[in-house]
């Protein structure tokens, strides 16, 4: 019986709802050319976006950094969705207050230097995660198929709560204009000054590390039993696993780095309001990851791909009109495609992969 | 002590018109398990379906009855077209109502403006009643009355009558329910039409006292969830206790520490969450 | 010599039903206790209660000296308990191998590991290889167990709760659904298990309770109705009648 793990099969991820064979032998190493060709789409896609700004205006340049943006946002939300099965409608919450942070850094609190700024980003929106994690999952079954309405209703209200937050806290924040005119980060670096097309690059790292921490994350041992609880969580707790930890510590990680785009997200437009952290945006990202595929890891990028480019395209030829072209969207995805692109994709590339093996 | 009455009333009035709004969430959402996060924006649409035939017609009540039946008739083509194939995938219903709240709210944008708009009181109910050295505005004791009227017909409904029997029997076992033969699919869409009217209804009498405006919907919808969490689900009493709490906190917040008026409220929904998941009367879910 | 778990009064109540009323008994380190009774007897109920499924209205759980009425139920499962559901509780969109790599993790340390790739931990994997071959799972790792038989099921059910080397075993119907011969195989697995595991069952498959136990209990309308070696229950009355559906026997129980 088959028993490889196929080509590509690593970087589109382990399906979670469909088999693919777990290695054949325990301690089975792939040889090197092997490791190659499982990884060939991602050093391909890699190397696309480093030249990518010698061939395109940079306009577009600037689209393609914010869909990086985007698909840090939904990859960190499909840790919890995804691979946790946990409906968390209050993930933009953490991506606008990651960004705030950063403007606030930056404007009120002086910090100029952008490593620095992220770090403290990170402390902060895993403080907020840790603080909003306790009364969510106080309304979280065990096995919150039962129950999932109230973890998500939960986790709605907060997210909308954070936004009148924003409103109120004008000195702060802003108010419901919100902050403008936050500046490109400095690296520190003396004689390195970022501006909108360099910025490109530095997201093009952060965003790539941060996709590749999560992706260890998942496929580690923690990764696993979250997945496992996903699946069965009494089965979970009867096998020795506490599994609240599990859920809450994901919830903080997946905030985090819910956070970290959110930061980039602050650098990119300059600007910050308090809908970010909203109903709206949640949505948003949910769209991401539905319409690519939560069951997929890549799966989350495809959709970010596609929502802002369609939202782009929306600005230009009707523009005001795109909450009704995203509702025609999700519409679509949801009653007709809900197993999202991404999984589509995966068996048209094992299909081509598979053809050529042969 | 006449502000404390005033605000008191003021915050009952509200307290009113957020009953309605939740008691129309509530049902659908406790009762039949389905989530329509459009809700405040079907609130949005009664709001503007009646100020449109109120100022065409200068006919309140007239605009009451077409902004239920309009927002009935839209939350009938929501559950028929979308929300009925979508049964137990809740994530996926959030999703799609939470879309289409926002492309209504689009339209209406479209259709009417940006502008915010506030409605008329009736002719009918223009004017203060005089207790003492206090003036109580009719309309305000109208909305009350109204209130008190749906929230009798409501718990009636619940305890006494076969349909509330049945409602409250599906609520606790489905398919118990149908293989007693009971056409429970008529009986939830009919629940869910309600539950959307009931938005309409609120968002047209509401718009003396809170006025419209596109992006309210919003908002709207995060005090309905406030008001489930707290007030707990199942039962119509927890809905208006649920009420009673948020619109008197808000109102009382408002007028007296504006500074932090709105979190008085979320504190005690945060409160209520760790303490008592379930609501203060609510069916133990938790 | 204390017994390995002591349980004393065990009650719960649902509204005005007493599901287990005031149900006392013991086991002792490698004894095979099973216990049997009609359905409804509230066997599977005392069970949630022993793991933490399931709140007591009262009386204690002692384990290894421990007071664990109200610990949860992962903690239960670290001290040493572990048990098997009736209703087949697996990860049905996993592998076998993957199904036995979780479970086997649940009580090592190295459970929260955020970096190592778990699919080739060594040390689990060499586990996992044991585990399955011990239950004739091997040669079926790579299948996705919404795909196995289940007679397989079963015996993966069997296999996952063995995967903590529990000091008490826990078994809920093991032979449930199974065909004849399926059971008997189950029923040799059991008696093969070694000293050191201690096992409490719950079955109505007669072949299989006399096949394991050393001693039984009969549980009536939630209490403990009699206790004693096989040959003493075989001889009982009060189970015939209990088994035979007498008209005494159900009057009996009150």
């Amino acid at each position: 019986m088959a028993t490889q793990v196929r080509p590509g099969d690593l970087l589109l991820g382990r399906l979670t709802r469909k088999a693919v064979a777990a290695p054949a032998a325990p301690a089975e190493k792939r040889g090197a050319a092997a490791l190659l060709k499982a990884w060939l789409p991602a050093i391909v896609i890699l190397i696309l976006l480093l030249v990518l700004p010698n061939f395109v205006p940079s306009y577009i340049q600037s689209l393609v950094t914010k869909m990086m943006i985007f698909a840090l946002f939904g990859v960190s939300m499909n840790i919890l969705w995804g691979y946790g099965g946990i409906p968390t409608f209050g993930h933009a919450a953490f991506f606008g207050f990651g960004g705030y942070v950063c403007g606030i850094l930056i404007m009120h609190g002086g910090i100029s230097n952008f490593w620095v700024n992220l770090l403290l980003v990170m402390v902060f929106t895993a403080l907020l995660g840790a603080g909003l994690g306790v009364p969510a999952f106080r309304v979280y079954g065990v096995g919150a198929s039962d129950n999932p309405i109230y973890f998500l209703l939960v986790t709605l209200a907060f997210g909308e709560l954070l936004v009148r937050v924003a409103i109120s806290a004008r000195g702060l924040t802003g108010g419901s204009t919100g902050m403008s005119g936050i500046p490109y980060p400095d690296l520190g670096i003396p004689g390195v000054s970022i501006n909108s097309a360099s910025y490109y690059f530095l997201v093009l790292g952060i965003v790539v590390v941060c996709l590749l921490v999560i992706y260890r994350i998942v496929n580690s041992h923690y990764g696993y039993a979250l997945r496992g609880i996903h699946d069965n969580e009494r089965r979970m707790q009867a096998l020795g696993y506490n599994t609240w930890l599990y859920k809450y510590t994901s919830y903080i990680i997946a905030g985090m780095f819910g956070g970290v785009a959110g930061c980039l997200f602050a650098y990119f437009g300059g600007v910050m309001i308090p809908g970010t952290m909203g109903m709206a945006m949640t949505d948003i990202v949910f769209l991401i990851v539905i319409l690519g595929s939560a069951s997929v890891y890549f799966g989350p990028v495809i959709g970010a791909i596609v929502v802002v480019g369609v939202e782009y395209l929306a600005s230009v030829y009707v523009p005001e009109r795109w909450p009704l072209i995203m509702a025609i969207i999700i519409v679509v995805v949801i009653m007709v495609i809900p197993q999202g692109i991404g999984v589509l994709l995966l068996n048209l590339w094992r299909k081509v992969s598979h053809g050529s093996a042969a | 002590m006449s502000t404390f009455t005033i605000t008191t009333l003021n915050g009952v009035s509200y307290a009113f018109i957020l009953f309605l709004l939740a008691a129309g969430f509530s049902l659908t959402f406790g009762v039949m398990g389905v989530l329509n996060l459009a809700h405040g924006a079907l609130y949005v649409l009664g709001a503007y379906f009646g100020l449109a035939v109120i100022s065409q017609l200068d006919q309140f009540w007239l605009g009451v009855v077409v902004a239920a039946a309009g927002t009935g008739l839209v939350g009938l083509g929501i559950y028929y077209f979308f929300l009925r194939h979508l049964y137990g995938k809740v994530p996926e219903q959030a999703v799609l109502t939470i879309g289409l709240g926002y492309a209504f709210a689009n339209i209406i944008l479209w259709i009417w403006g940006p502008f915010a708009k506030m409605g008329m009181t009736p002719s009918a109910f223009t004017g203060v009643v005089r207790v003492g050295d206090l003036a109580f505005p009719i309309y305000r004791l109208v909305i009350i009355a109204i209130g008190i009227i749906v929230l009798v017909f409501l718990w009636w409904m619940q305890d006494k009558t076969r349909v509330g029997a049945i409602i409250r029997a599906g609520m606790d076992n489905k398919e118990m329910t149908r293989s007693l033969g009971i056409n429970y699919g008529v009986v939830s869409t009919l629940v869910f039409l309600f539950g959307a009217a009931l938005a309409g209804f609120a968002g047209v009498l509401g718009t003396p006292i809170l006025g419209a405006f596109p992006s309210m919907g919003d908002a709207l919808l995060l005090l309905t969830l406030m008001v489930v969490v707290v007030g707990g689900t199942g039962y119509i009493q927890g809905t208006m206790l649920g009420a009673l709490i948020i619109g008197l906190l808000d109102t009382f917040g408002k007028a007296y520490v504006p500074s932090v008026a709105l979190f008085t409220a979320y504190v005690i929904f945060v409160v209520v969450l760790l303490v008592r998941p379930s609501g203060l009367i609510g069916r133990k879910v938790f | 010599m204390a017994a390995l778990l002591e349980v004393e009064n065990l009650s719960v109540h649902f509204g005005g039903l007493a599901a287990v009323k005031d149900v006392t008994f013991s086991i002792e380190s490698g004894e095979r206790l099973v216990m049997i009774g009609p359905n409804g007897a509230g066997k599977t109920t005392l069970f949630n209660l022993l793991t933490g499924q399931l709140r007591p209205s009262g009386g204690k759980v002692v384990f290894k000296g421990q007071d664990i009425t109200h610990k949860p139920v992962f903690a239960r499962t670290q001290l040493g308990m572990a048990r098997s559901f009736q209703i087949t509780s697996l990860f049905p969109n996993e592998t076998v191998l993957t199904n036995a790599l979780i479970a086997l993790q649940g009580t090592r340390s190295g459970r929260y590991r955020l970096f190592g790739v778990f699919l080739r931990d060594k040390t689990l994997q060499k586990a996992a290889r044991e585990l399955l071959e011990s239950i004739d799972l091997w040669d079926k790792r790579s299948e996705v167990v919404s795909s196995l038989a289940y007679g397989e099921t079963r015996k993966l059910e069997m296999g996952l709760s063995l995967a903590s080397s529990p000091d008490l075993l826990m078994l809920d119907e093991p032979s449930c659904g199974l065909t004849p011969t399926e059971s008997a195989d189950i029923t040799e697995r059991i008696r093969a298990l070694g000293k050191k595991i201690t096992v409490l069952m719950i079955s109505h498959d007669m072949d299989l309770a006399f096949g394991v136990a050393e001693r039984i209990i009969l549980l009536h309308f939630g209490e403990i109705s009699c206790e004693g070696s096989c040959d003493e229950i075989r001889a009982n009355q009060t189970v015939k009648d209990i088994y035979m559906g007498s008209h005494k026997a159900s009057t009996a129980g009150g």
